[in-house]
């Protein structure tokens, strides 16, 4: 029997040709949510604080929720393909973060105190911004990176030890984080990490195998060969050396367990997040022992409410201050405008978190927790869906930075760890930290859209 | 503002904060799991983009299996799955199954290889050999290991398709 329908089966399906780039379109709409709840947000403030609606909402609302349209616009040009989630996270956290800073500046103003600091992080996010787009413009691939691979490591070590050198080094609150050029300053650690992340991502694809190779057999473990042991050392010693000369806990715990994270991911290799972590463990206990500093922030850590540490200088009074006042808030919060956030010390910066935990409450805090987690698993997945291996490590490394910073921030403020200096990415007052921050949106933007662009051409 | 309206307002935030949450897990998992609903709709509602009607099986079908076993099979019947109902003539030497577009018979659904099985033709039998995929193929409800007979009307199932060779 002659069959007329024989022929349809071995012609090609219909292939559904995506044209508009729907990431962006999603981007667009969760951008105006975004900025909306930010726009809310100092709503709430002005009307709890001022009781009525001023003209400074537009300060504090309009310049940075433009910058937004501008990095989306340039998104849709340069990077058309790249992930939809991110900007409107960022844009919804650093809002958040101006609107509580303003909220403090309030308070401040209400006692007639003169330091204000809600101008100064609308500019420097502004400027922030402008440097995210002009890396997505100026950095069409970030593959040509890993051509300067030794450059950013002199260049991040540079930067780690700027803050020592004369004159321009500043040492704000104990901690030698600063250079300072009159009233200027500017915390170049925070730009050191973009420089080790791409260093350590380049060093590592280059040396994954022999990192890999198994050594010798102790006790039913590989152990890995002893020469490459080498660059764990070293980094050891560096962060170490941040711990001791810099007193700054957080930096030097970030930086290696940076790198310990990274030889992870390259190699697959557990032990060596086994000795690092043993390495670093014994180097921050022997400087416990002899740096008062060290230990003075572990006593405060495990025993804030002693009253000999809520007295002492420097001692646990800023970090009781902030649990007071996150339970003052509770479950629901005092609402935006509604509490004293500014009772604790340094509540715009290092207790950010704190101040927004008395007004949004626990509920709020585990939204802003669950934002900083959907960016870090964005950031991850951009590294896993990656075919090129130097795209994947620094991809993976930048993601990393931001959650072991958010745990180290966060788990300082409420007693997980001891208090370090490191600021709350995107939330916290101070401009480094959000120039450093908007570089690694922007880098993360840039991987993410040479994913789809390369799946596009496979099919 | 009255104590009333600043709960609301309270409230309100941290839900619209929890909303905004939440429509990025809902793109997300649109991302995961999505992508397949939106074909299937664009499938559907594009009907004209397949270059030629897909036919039922014929009637005639049931006629034919009374046929003495051992004709010589000339044409592939699938049975079950997306395209059930379609047949193809035997003509050749090879039969390509498979998620790859240059397959022969293509199969597109996710628990299918791009390069899954073949069929091929030696003397007056087809032989289905299994191309090392990951979800096996499956004769007669058995898993194919070395090539095997496909005996007439005898089921083959690849992925969720299963198909007959019918004289």
């Amino acid at each position: 029997m002659a069959n007329p329908s024989t022929a349809p089966l071995t012609t090609a399906k219909p292939r559904i040709v995506r044209v508009v780039p729907r990431n962006r379109n999603i981007e667009a709409l969760l951008l105006i949510f975004a900025v909306g709840i930010n726009a809310f947000e100092i709503a709430q403030i002005q009307l709890a604080a001022l009781q009525q609606l001023t003209s400074e909402f537009m300060i504090y609302w309009a310049p940075v929720s433009f910058a937004a349209l501008v990095l989306h616009l340039t998104l849709r040009r340069r990077a058309s393909n790249a992930d939809p989630l991110i900007l409107p996270i960022a844009m919804l956290l650093n809002g958040l973060g101006i609107s509580m800073i303003y909220r403090l500046d309030l308070a401040t103003v209400a006692n007639h105190g003169a330091q204000l600091f809600a101008g100064k992080q609308v500019i420097w996010t502004l400027l922030a911004m402008i440097i995210a787009g002009a890396v997505l413009v100026y950095v069409p691939n970030h593959l040509f990176l890993r051509r300067y691979v030794f450059i950013a490591m002199f260049v991040g070590i540079g930067l780690l030890l700027t803050p020592m050198l004369p004159f321009i080094g500043r040492n704000i609150n104990g901690a030698q984080l600063w250079i300072g050029i009159g009233a200027f300053t500017f915390q170049p650690g925070e730009l050191a990490k973009i420089a080790l992340t791409i260093f350590f991502a380049g060093y590592l694809v280059n040396r994954r195998e022999s990192l890999a190779a198994v050594g010798r057999k102790v006790l039913g473990v590989q152990l890995p060969r002893a020469r490459e042991l080498g660059p764990i050392l070293t980094i050891w010693v560096a962060s170490l050396a941040v711990l001791v000369f810099q007193h700054d806990l957080g930096t030097s715990l970030l930086y290696f367990g940076l790198f310990l994270v990274m030889i992870y991911v390259a190699t697959g290799r557990a032990i060596y997040v086994g000795v690092g972590l043993g390495m670093f463990v014994t180097g921050a206990l022997i400087a416990a022992k002899i740096m008062s500093y060290v230990s003075g922030r572990v006593d405060a850590w495990l025993n804030p409410f002693d009253q000999s540490n809520y007295d002492a200088v420097g001692g646990s009074y800023q970090l009781v201050q902030g649990i007071f006042g996150m339970a003052h808030g509770g479950v629901l919060g005092s609402g935006l405008g509604g509490g004293v956030p500014n009772l604790v010390p340094l509540a715009e910066s290092d207790f950010i978190f704190a101040s927004l935990g008395e007004e949004i409450g626990m509920v709020g805090l585990f939204a802003v927790l669950a934002l900083y987690l959907l960016w870090v698993s964005r950031g991850l997945r951009i590294g896993y869906k990656h075919s090129d291996d130097f795209s994947r490590l620094l991809a993976t490394g930048l993601s990393f930075v931001i959650a072991l910073q958010v745990f180290i921030v966060i788990g300082g403020v409420t007693r997980v760890v001891p208090l370090t200096g490191l600021t709350t990415p995107l939330l916290a007052a101070g401009g480094s930290s959000l120039v450093s921050n908007w570089i690694i949106i922007a880098l993360l933007l840039r991987i993410s859209d040479s994913i789809r662009t390369k799946a596009k051409v496979a099919e | 503002m009255s104590e009333l309206a600043l709960l609301i307002v309270r409230i309100g935030f941290v839900a619209v904060l929890w909303i905004f949450v939440f429509s990025i897990i809902s793109v997300i998992r649109a991302d995961l799991f999505g992508q397949k609903v939106v074909g299937r709709a664009a499938k559907a509602a594009a009907p004209t983009v397949v270059s030629a009607p897909v036919v039922p099986a014929p009637p005639s079908a049931r006629v034919q299996q009374t046929e003495p076993v051992g004709a010589i099979p000339s044409r592939l019947v699938i049975t079950q799955g997306d395209r059930a109902g379609v047949e193809l003539a035997l003509t050749g030497k090879e039969i390509l199954i498979g998620r790859a577009a240059s397959c022969d018979l293509l199969v597109d659904d996710e628990y299918a290889s791009s390069q899954h099985a073949k069929l091929i033709q030696m003397n007056n039998d087809w032989l289905i050999q299994d191309l090392n995929s990951t979800n096996g193929t499956f004769l007669a409800g058995n898993r194919v290991g070395t090539p095997a007979v496909v005996k007439l009307n005898t089921p083959v199932r690849v992925g969720k398709t299963v198909f007959e060779l019918r004289a």
